[in-house]
């Protein structure tokens, strides 16, 4: 039981020891990634939101979340694919849920009693074709839009893309040509405000 | 308008951005309203792209990776506050178990403690003269689920020393009986002694039994009947 006791405090103190070296590695190791994938986080939270402040928040919170989650990742080479999962995901969540209180909001406003809100940007020609094409890309379905954002990033190639996403290159091809043909049939109707820009 | 024919093959060249070629081209050069089709939808198709560029690549802000650095050292520092507490804590109750387990058999009292604590009266011979008194309410009533484990030891010590008489639990539903009893034998004192009298100790002895003891025996031959020998054989003679 002496022994016990003695050697209780000792291991305690190596194991923390460990611990902390352990996360030390680990931190170090994101930190590497963190330069180069965190703009690409950012990116993808900001082709969904299309809001610069909501995209940074998301980013962070998928940052982190990949941080916590670090160590289950076997294969580092494929962080950048799993980096972009997780922020095209917490994104679509962060859109939904502004969604939702968007509608609770609306309701409970009772819009129809209040006069229709135009900003300046929705007036502007070229501001309003950029709201349609953004009403167009969420309504893709998510596959389609996720390979079309990282496809329009600069300095991603399709080759990229297919290791990211852990697709073939094929597949990232199709996805991309269906998403412009979709987008293109959404916004034909809008096609004189081009003529406009 | 563009020919229904073409309309299909324009838009696909249009989103692949591929030049036109073959039949398409030799139609695109002949058909004005093709041509003109031809061109809105590579229009299009460039104002998609250049509107998917703008929004992909908007400028990252400078203040994102020093914010996430920020709350990874949060984050961990949580983590490490959440971690040592619970340490200690793991460590304290295993500590704490250790000790329950070293000083258990020192205060190890038997399950039957309540048995005990009715102090029912030792065999003692009563002085000549002695006046039994049981009152009715030195009589404590035990609850219906007696739950001899947790029964507080203490409780009954205090009581008992509390008061001089003794205490015996009784069942509620014996309550009256023991009453009726105690009042018989306020009356009676002679009972109450008799209660009280000790036991003729009687101390173990061996038991031995004496041998059986049997008169000597004497065969008679039974009268009228006739003696049957055999020799073996099985004849009978």
């Amino acid at each position: 039981m002496q022994e016990l006791v003695l050697n209780q405090p000792v291991s305690t103190a190596r194991s923390e020891l460990v611990r902390e070296a352990a996360q030390a590695d680990a931190r170090r190791e994101f930190e590497e990634r963190l330069a180069e994938c965190g703009p690409l986080a950012f990116r993808v939270a900001r082709g969904v939101l299309r809001n610069t402040a909501d995209a940074e928040d998301v980013a962070q919170e998928a940052l982190l979340r990949a941080y916590k989650s670090f160590h289950r990742l076997r294969d580092r080479s494929r962080f950048r694919g799993w980096l972009v999962r997780i922020s095209f995901r917490v994104a679509l969540d962060r859109l939904r849920s502004a969604k939702r209180r968007e509608q609770r909001d609306t309701l409970w406003a009772k819009p129809e009693h209040l006069p229709p809100v135009a900003s300046a940007e929705e007036i502007a020609a070229s501001k309003q074709f950029q709201g349609h094409l953004d009403r167009a890309l969420e309504e893709l379905p998510e596959k389609l839009r996720l390979v079309l954002l990282l496809s329009a990033m600069d300095g991603y190639t399709i080759e990229e893309i297919s290791s990211m996403m852990g697709v073939p290159l094929g597949t990232v091809k199709s996805r991309i040509f269906i998403a412009r043909k979709k987008l293109a049939e959404k916004l034909r109707c809008h096609a004189n405000t081009i003529k406009m820009r | 308008m563009p020919c229904e024919h073409y309309k299909d093959a324009l838009i696909e060249v249009a989103a692949s951005g591929a030049t036109p070629s073959g039949e398409l081209y030799a139609h695109l050069d002949a058909c004005t309203s093709c041509r003109d089709a031809f061109v809105e939808e590579q229009t299009l198709f460039a104002a998609i792209d250049s509107g998917l560029h703008t929004a992909a690549n908007t400028e990252v802000p400078v203040s994102l990776l020093p914010r996430v650095r920020a709350r990874l050292d949060e984050a961990i520092t949580t983590q490490r506050h959440w971690i040592q507490p619970l340490g200690f804590a793991s460590a304290g109750v295993a500590l704490a178990f250790l000790l329950l387990l070293i000083v258990r058999p020192h205060g190890n009292v038997p399950n039957n403690v309540p048995k005990q604590t009715p102090a029912a009266p030792t065999p003692m011979a009563p002085a000549a003269g002695t006046h039994i008194e049981i009152s009715p309410s030195s009589i404590q009533v035990a609850s219906t689920t007696p739950n001899l484990l947790h029964t507080p030891r203490t409780s009954t010590v205090k009581h008992s020393a509390a008061s001089s008489h003794p205490e015996i639990l009784v069942p509620p539903d014996e309550r009256e009986g023991l009453a009726q009893l105690v009042a018989m034998l306020n009356q009676h004192k002679d009972f109450a002694a008799a209660f009280l009298a000790p036991r003729p100790e009687k101390k173990d002895a061996l038991v031995t039994v004496d041998p059986l003891l049997i008169s000597d025996l004497e065969i008679k031959p039974l009268e009228g009947t006739e003696t049957e020998t055999s020799d073996g054989t099985g004849e009978r003679h």
